[in-house]
């Protein structure tokens, strides 16, 4: 029996593993087999063709956790300085449900922006002070001011921009996108996430990029910033390479022997899942060791770039992986949730993520990738235009505000130097083209070449997919 | 109508063509459950199903009545307007439409055209359908010489393998024969105990040539305690358990007595009914113990939230959603998740029975939140007494029992006393002035008169005596006092003067927060104008409240005075208005832990963090004591120099007679004081002790059943129309005799007619023995899940198992001894490569749980002991939220103890398919990644285990290292190698010899893996090669994989 995996032609190879759904990063055996499940899910992706062209190839999801306040970044209100410590109008409120943090509060005195607001680009698009760098780049960007959400906490927020669901139990957009798409690249895992080390503020939780009831193949594998990039990657100590080549050679001996008595597919395929974890402790190290940036790359995204960890050390391993060909890179950078002292903690945000993610988005152009990749910058839901607590004349707090909220996005065939939506002078509702959370997710989907409402699983007797049976692509935001 | 008729001539025209391939290709047999309706459900039954609100057209097809009045004419295709659409090519027309998604294969059109041809017969939906026992089908020897034959007649007397026979002569399969012995051990140790059998056992059984030994093996592991741990192991995806509360906070909580209660049952060999029952509605059963009461825990191990800001009734409404879909996943296979929106658009359900269902798991006294600020346990709650706790406690209740009955009997005793007493008063007030406006009483310990400058956020103003303080509602006024046990009798006084009527106001408070805090301490509030006072350990499920009736005066300035007399019971708590006391309606009455922690140890007056402040309202002579006055001293309060003049009236009235009495008791009386300190340090001793007892959430009826509601779209906030606890009608009549609670709905299931719940629990059994159920859906028996491979025998064994008294081990003992089960492995079969039809025995990866626990028994880690709280091992390090692993023995107990966080679940466990346990799971998928691979091959849990191993068989063998190799292949495999397969491991182990002989160093290092030291007396390099040999042969095929 010759049909080990590494004598293959690499065409013969990725043939082997599509027939027996193997391959890039993972394997289905049920499907395999089909003794055991009922998925059909093979990590060459479900759909055997996008449903139209694609205009991403990869998405780079730098999610802001805690959510950042827009009226303080992306959305000017003049008019809350102007009518800075007045109560909010009940007329502009309206019927909106309030947090258990202010809704029994006595006052709810608007508050308006300290932070200067300009007009940039060719496109005068204004974007806050605190965002020096990206206003440099307004003409690439699109930025969202009408997104609106069903959750007013946290958890469900997060849970439900990652999975279009405020609950637990469904997979996440990256899942889902792995699971229709597959992957690029043998020795990589299609989906990348990155947690910023070390931050507070909101925790976050592994089933934001979970695979819900689609197989664990599909969840996100999470990159880490200490010694194992991935879960007991290295050998443990005293193996060395060497000695680790021969134990698989010796393991592919005696699964090759049990070949000879029977040709069982599981046998196959159980040698190659060796030989890919073989090269994925090869190719992980190779793709997060960040010796061989120019310092010309390290200095675009920032003093915290050599960092391992730091959110400007992620963004150019992002870049790494989207130019190794993983598909769906998601950024975490909590502590964005800033109920009080909002004037001393926002800055402090703006200069871990700012430079880096500007950063990443001239290192991809520069490379010609960001026609093809998708970048996407925001969090889970919007901050009120009222202050929660004390307003002072030096500081305030914002709550929780899911009825408006900001976000950019850039490349990945969305036209730059647009801005999509309005809210009102007030800052509270969203007075022109509203775009709902399925909404984003069933446009992320479009950009990657995916009917969202065809990418569906079948679970509990019922047709499920990302976007529930909500969502519309925002067409308009294409080039 | 005449359009109609001429697109449907049309149509029929064209599928004239089709028609004779019709009855070629479908044959005369059609079974609607089969073939039809998977058909309609899948493609027709959205938009014409049960689910009214979107019907279209205003057609169903679920119902053959329905059908006929408009789309089928029974035996004519040419005439039904259903084949007519189906068949059409113009996308105005057909169905189903276009931007549906949906469609149908040509041979699915040809199908309903014959079964509308045959006359449309429908069939109820078979699992709608009660189970009954059919015949056990013949046996038809074939030609001795046909292949596969021997086999075929070792199948011949057992009733599961004649059904799987008889359909597996329908489709032309054979059976294997019966596998060897070593793996017939292998496969049953496993499949019943979760573990590999030991080299001693696999002789045992291989040298046992008696015809019970298979029977006997049988009977040993089904007799094994590791049989309940593997069963529960299982059970546990089923109850979505978890050491910590899931959503985004996700604190720890102690729920493992639960598991242990589960393993109990299983090892016991409780009957399935009754483990059903005792889950359910265990706290319903008449005595019930307190096992039974433990074992609802079931109930409400979904996941909680605790996340500042979060809206309490939100959540509570998911946490009932989650329990009531938990039970139609886990017993009935439905998926009633559907309905929680709109009527269900597969199955006969409608939303309206969603949330009568819901209704049973709605009535017990929880919060929407877990407690931020305390570590309180949400109630309802079962108290786990240590057996010397049980003890201690029935003793210190006794004592505090006896001292109150002391002092209730004292005033009797002290009459002469009393007399003495108001004479010697009399007289000194007849000779002094009456006293100043101030009262001076015993026991104050804060006073506030707020003549000084009104604090940060509230105003001076025109008080009932000088000034007052206003409060703004969110700034109160701090103490520095009132940090009280529930032991400690207090009072609290204050005037009070609020303009307008409030649906929620803080009066005043010694607590952290409202929600956050579950409410922890004691507060006075108004609720809906009305006063309520409260004692709280966690609201509203562990507390004492009570209400005044009479709402409370407005725009003029109230005496009001809460106390309390340190017993811990609502009768104990008072509260009184401008002197008298006040009526009042108890809201809660049960206490049982303490009102202190959680912060905001001090008094606070008109404002709490989150909760809705005293806007508004004024407060003035705000008095704290550390003792529960009496009647005549609050009157005193409020209308200062009524005892003086009690003591200088000549004449009394029983009343004021017994006012004064009490006065002097409480004040006055050395002996009745020196008893109340008594009580006072008996019920400190009672109470200290009862909070340190260890409690689990349960589940409790609440006296008063709460109204549910139906709720649009499944929101919290919109409720609609009053619904009443009830079973979907669907299903199996509600008995009216049996009660319209939990328990009726567990009996419920539990009837032997109900059509579902013995076919579930069958299913799942047969699922857990065959890798796939004989419904391969067992989440789903509806319309839409897959019909059953094997329908007869899923009857059959549902009635088996009914009549056999639901006993578990019979039927797993059933399942093991037949020939399907005990038959060889082979290739797939281009006949049946998905195995259906069991013609030869299933192939898989072990579960997570198994690989681990198996090498931890062959290296002889593993930790025996059952039960118990979560063990760390050293994958929680790693662990999206990583803890600290333990140290001892917690490094190597079996995996269904390892510590299960929802956040940041066990990483390698859920490499390896771990279902992740934050909703009910009825299956795993299994997959295979390279990152397994790495967790095996890397990780310290296996390299440990490798060395331990290496140890153990190098103690054993010395330097005989053939007599290892042999051995420890046949360990992990449970077989022995061949020449060829000794050959490659034996060169790799004199390779590894060579290089760890070499780099000493390195042996070193691979030999200190783990927290159990090496045994620095054997051969370093001789165990490091053997240990490599070993971690490879854990990845070995044989070693992972069930054949």
């Amino acid at each position: 029996m010759n049909t080990i995996l590494s004598h293959l032609h690499p065409a013969s190879r990725r043939q082997f593993l599509r027939r027996f759904g193997l391959g890039l990063g993972s394997l289905a055996l049920a499907d395999l087999l089909g003794e055991t499940g009922t998925a059909s899910a093979a990590t060459a992706g479900v759909l055997p063709t996008t449903h139209f062209p694609a205009t991403a190839k990869r998405v780079i999801f730098l999610f802001q956790s805690g959510a950042p306040s827009q009226l303080d970044l992306l959305d000017h209100k003049p008019l809350l300085n102007e009518l800075h410590g007045q109560e909010l109008p009940d007329s502009v409120r309206g019927a909106q449900r309030l947090t258990s943090m202010s809704g029994n509060q006595a006052t709810l005195p608007l508050a308006g922006s300290p932070f200067k607001f300009a007009r940039h680009g060719h496109s005068g698009t204004a974007v806050s002070e605190l965002l020096p760098h990206l206003a440099k780049l307004t003409d690439e960007l699109c930025v969202v001011r009408s997104m609106h959400t069903d959750a007013i906490n946290h958890g469900p927020g997060v849970t439900f921009l990652q999975t279009g669901s405020q609950f637990p139990g469904r997979p996440s957009m990256g899942a889902w996108i792995d699971y229709g798409l597959g992957s690029e690249n043998e020795n990589l895992p299609a989906y990348v996430v990155m947690v910023t080390k070390g931050q507070g503020g909101q925790p976050l939780v592994s089933r934001y990029w979970g695979n819900g009831f689609l197989p664990s193949q599909h969840q996100a594998v999470r990159f880490r910033s200490d010694a194992d990039p991935v879960l007991y990657l290295n050998n443990p100590p005293g193996i060395d390479a060497a000695a680790r080549g021969d134990e698989l050679a010796a393991l592919k001996q005696l699964h090759a022997l049990t070949l000879e008595q029977t040709s069982d597919p599981l046998i196959e395929a159980r040698i190659a899942q060796h030989e890919m974890a073989f090269r994925m402790q090869a190719s992980i190290p190779e793709a997060t060791d960040l010796s061989d940036e120019p310092q010309s790359i390290l200095d675009l995204y920032g003093p915290d770039a050599a960092v391992p960890g730091t959110f400007a050390f992620n963004c150019i391993q992002a870049r790494r992986l989207a130019e190794r060909g993983v598909r769906f890179i998601q950024l975490f950078h909590q502590d964005w949730d800033h109920h009080g002292g909002l004037p001393q903690a926002l800055p402090t945000k703006c200069r871990e993520t700012d430079q880096p993610s500007a950063a990443l988005i001239q290192d991809l152009k520069q490379r010609d990738m960001l026609k093809d990749t998708l970048v996407i910058w925001g969090g889970e839901f919007g901050r009120t235009n009222y202050c929660q607590g004390q307003l002072t004349a030096n500081s305030f707090g914002r709550d929780h505000h899911p009825r408006c909220f900001s976000i950019w996005m850039a490349g990945g065939g969305i036209a730059g130097g647009q801005v999509y939506g309005e809210t009102d002078p007030f800052g509270y509702n969203i007075v022109e083209s509203p775009v709902h959370v399925h909404d984003l997710q069933a446009t992320i989907l479009h950009a990657l070449g995916i009917d969202h409402t065809r990418l569906t699983y079948k679970y509990q007797g019922r047709q499920f997919r990302l976007t529930d049976v909500h969502g519309e692509v925002m067409h308009s935001w294409f080039g | 109508m005449r359009l109609l008729a001429a697109v449907v001539a049309a149509v029929v025209a064209a599928s004239v063509a089709v028609g004779d391939d019709v009855a070629a290709s479908t044959g005369s047999n059609l079974s609607f459950n089969r073939d039809i309706r998977p058909i309609l459900s899948e493609n027709c039954f959205f938009c014409h199903g049960p689910d009214a609100a979107t019907r279209e057209a205003d057609l169903r097809l679920d119902i053959r009545a329905d059908a006929l009045e408009g789309a089928i004419v029974p035996g004519d295709p040419e005439a039904s307007e259903l084949v007519a659409r189906v068949l059409s090519d113009d996308p105005e027309t057909v169905m189903p439409p276009p931007h549906s998604a949906r469609g149908l294969s040509a041979a699915q059109k040809a199908t309903l055209q014959q079964w509308v041809l045959e006359g449309a017969t429908y069939q109820s939906h078979w699992a709608f359908v009660p189970p009954e026992r059919p015949a056990v089908p013949g046996f038809e020897t074939s030609a001795p010489d046909a292949a596969g034959e021997s086999a075929r007649q070792s199948w011949r007397s057992h009733p599961v393998d004649r059904f799987l026979l008889q359909a597996m002569d329908r489709e032309q399969l054979t059976p294997q024969g019966e596998a060897d012995r070593e793996t017939l051990i292998r496969r049953l140790s496993f499949d019943l105990t979760g573990m590999p059998p030991t080299l001693e056992q696999i002789d045992a059984f291989i040298n046992d040539r008696s015809p019970a030994a298979y029977e006997r093996l049988v009977d040993r592991l089904l007799g094994s305690p590791r049989f309940g741990e593997r069963m529960t192991a299982d059970w546990l995806d089923v109850a979505r358990y978890s050491d910590s509360y899931g959503l985004q906070v996700d604190r720890d909580r102690r729920v493992w007595p639960y598991r242990d209660w589960v393993i109990n049952a299983f090892n016991a060999g409780m009957p399935y009914d009754q483990f059903m029952i005792e889950q359910l509605a265990g706290d319903l059963l008449p005595g019930a113990t307190e096992s039974q009461i433990l074992a609802t825990a079931f109930n409400r191990l979904h996941p909680q939230e605790c996340e500042g800001g979060s809206v309490p009734e939100e959540f509570r409404s998911e946490y009932v959603a989650d329990r009531t879909q938990t039970v139609a996943t886990a017993f009935l296979g439905l998926t009633l998740e559907c309905c929680r929106c709109h009527d269900h658009k597969y199955d006969p359900l409608s939303q309206q029975e969603y949330f009568q269902l819901t209704s049973f798991f709605d009535n017990i006294d929880e919060a929407g939140l877990y407690s931020f600020f305390t570590a309180a346990t949400p109630t309802p709650t079962l108290a786990l007494p240590t057996e010397p706790q049980r003890q201690q406690l029935n003793e210190r209740m006794r004592v505090a029992a006896q001292e109150q009955a002391r002092l209730a009997a004292l005033p009797g005793d002290r009459s002469s006393g009393f007399e003495r007493w108001l004479q010697a008063q009399r007289q000194s007030a007849a000779s002094s002035q009456p006293p100043a406006d101030q009262p001076t009483l015993a026991g104050q310990i804060a006073y506030l008169d707020f003549e000084q400058a009104a604090p940060a956020g509230t105003t001076a103003v025109a008080g009932r005596i000088g000034q007052a303080v206003q409060l703004g509602g969110d700034d109160g006024v701090q103490l520095q006092v009132g940090n009280f046990p529930r032991w400690q009798p207090f009072t609290v006084s204050l005037w009070l003067r609020v303009a307008d009527h409030k649906e929620r106001a803080v009066v005043f408070h010694r607590s952290r927060a409202w929600t956050d805090a579950a409410s922890r301490g004691y507060e006075l509030l108004i609720v809906d104008g009305h006063l309520q006072a409260s004692l709280v350990h966690f609201w509203p499920g562990n507390a004492v409240s009570i209400r005044s009736q009479q709402p409370l005066p407005l725009d003029r300035w109230v005496h009001v005075v809460m106390s309390w007399d340190g017993s811990s019971s609502a009768a104990g708590l008072r509260l009184a208005v401008d002197g008298a006391a006040a009526a009042v309606t108890t809201v809660r009455d049960g206490l049982t832990k303490n009102i202190t922690g959680g912060g905001g140890d001090e008094l606070m007056i008109g404002a709490r963090f989150r909760d809705r402040g005293l806007t508004g309202g004024r407060v003035d002579e705000f008095r704290v004591f550390d003792r529960q006055l009496t009647q005549l001293e609050i009157a005193e309060l409020f209308e200062p120099g009524r005892i003086d003049a009690l003591l200088r009236r000549k004449v009394l009235s029983d009343a004021e007679q017994q006012q004064l009495l009490e006065y002097y008791l409480a004040c006055h009386d050395s002996e009745y004081l020196a008893q109340l300190h008594r009580l006072r340090e008996a019920r400190q001793q009672t109470f200290s002790l009862a909070d340190e007892l260890e409690e689990i959430m349960v589940m409790r009826e609440m006296p008063e059943p709460r109204q549910t509601y139906l709720l649009a779209r499944g929101a919290y906030d919109a409720p609609t129309v009053p619904v009443d606890a009830a079973t979907p009608a669907a299903l199996l009549p509600f008995d009216p005799a049996l009660p319209n609670n939990r328990l009726g709905l567990a009996k419920w299931l539990t009837d032997p007619e109900h059509p579902l719940t013995a076919r579930v629990a069958v299913n799942r059994l047969w699922q857990l023995l065959f890798g796939r159920g004989l419904v391969a859906t067992p989440e789903d028996f509806g319309n839409q899940g897959s019909p059953p491979s094997h329908p007869e025998l899923l009857d059959w064994l549902a009635v088996e198992f009914i009549d056999s008294g639901w006993d578990t081990k019979r039927l797993i003992r059933l399942l093991v001894t037949s020939a399907a089960y005990r038959q060889a492995s082979a290739e797939a079969n281009s006949r049946d490569p998905e195995n259906i039809y069991l013609s030869r025995s299933p192939r898989y990866r072990w579960p997570a749980e198994m690989l681990r626990d198996s090498v931890l028994l062959t290296s002889g880690l593993l930790c025996e002991t059952i039960g118990g709280p979560p063990a760390r091992p050293y994958e929680v390090e790693h662990s999206f939220k990583p803890v600290a692993r333990d140290s001892g023995r917690g490094l190597h107990r079996r995996s269904l103890y390892t510590y299960w966080n929802r956040t940041g679940p066990a990483p390698a466990m859920t490499t390896l398919d771990a279902a992740l346990r934050d909703v009910c799971r009825m299956k795993r998928e299994v997959t295979a990644t390279p990152l397994q691979s790495l967790v095996v091959l890397n990780s310290p849990q296996f390299a440990e285990a490798a060395r331990e191993l290496a140890q153990r068989l190098t103690r054993q063998h010395g330097d005989d290292v053939e007599a290892t190799l042999r051995d420890l292949f046949r360990i992990l495999t449970s077989r022995p190698c061949t020449a060829a397969e000794l050959r490659v491991i034996h060169e790799l182990h004199r390779q590894q010899r060579e290089r760890f002989t070499q780099h000493p160093e390195q042996a070193d290092q691979w030999l200190s893996v783990g927290a159990v030291p090496r045994d620095p007396a054997l051969d370093r390099a001789l165990v490091a090669a053997t240990a490599s040999v070993a971690n490879t042969l854990f990845n070995y095929d044989g070693s992972v994989t069930k054949r």
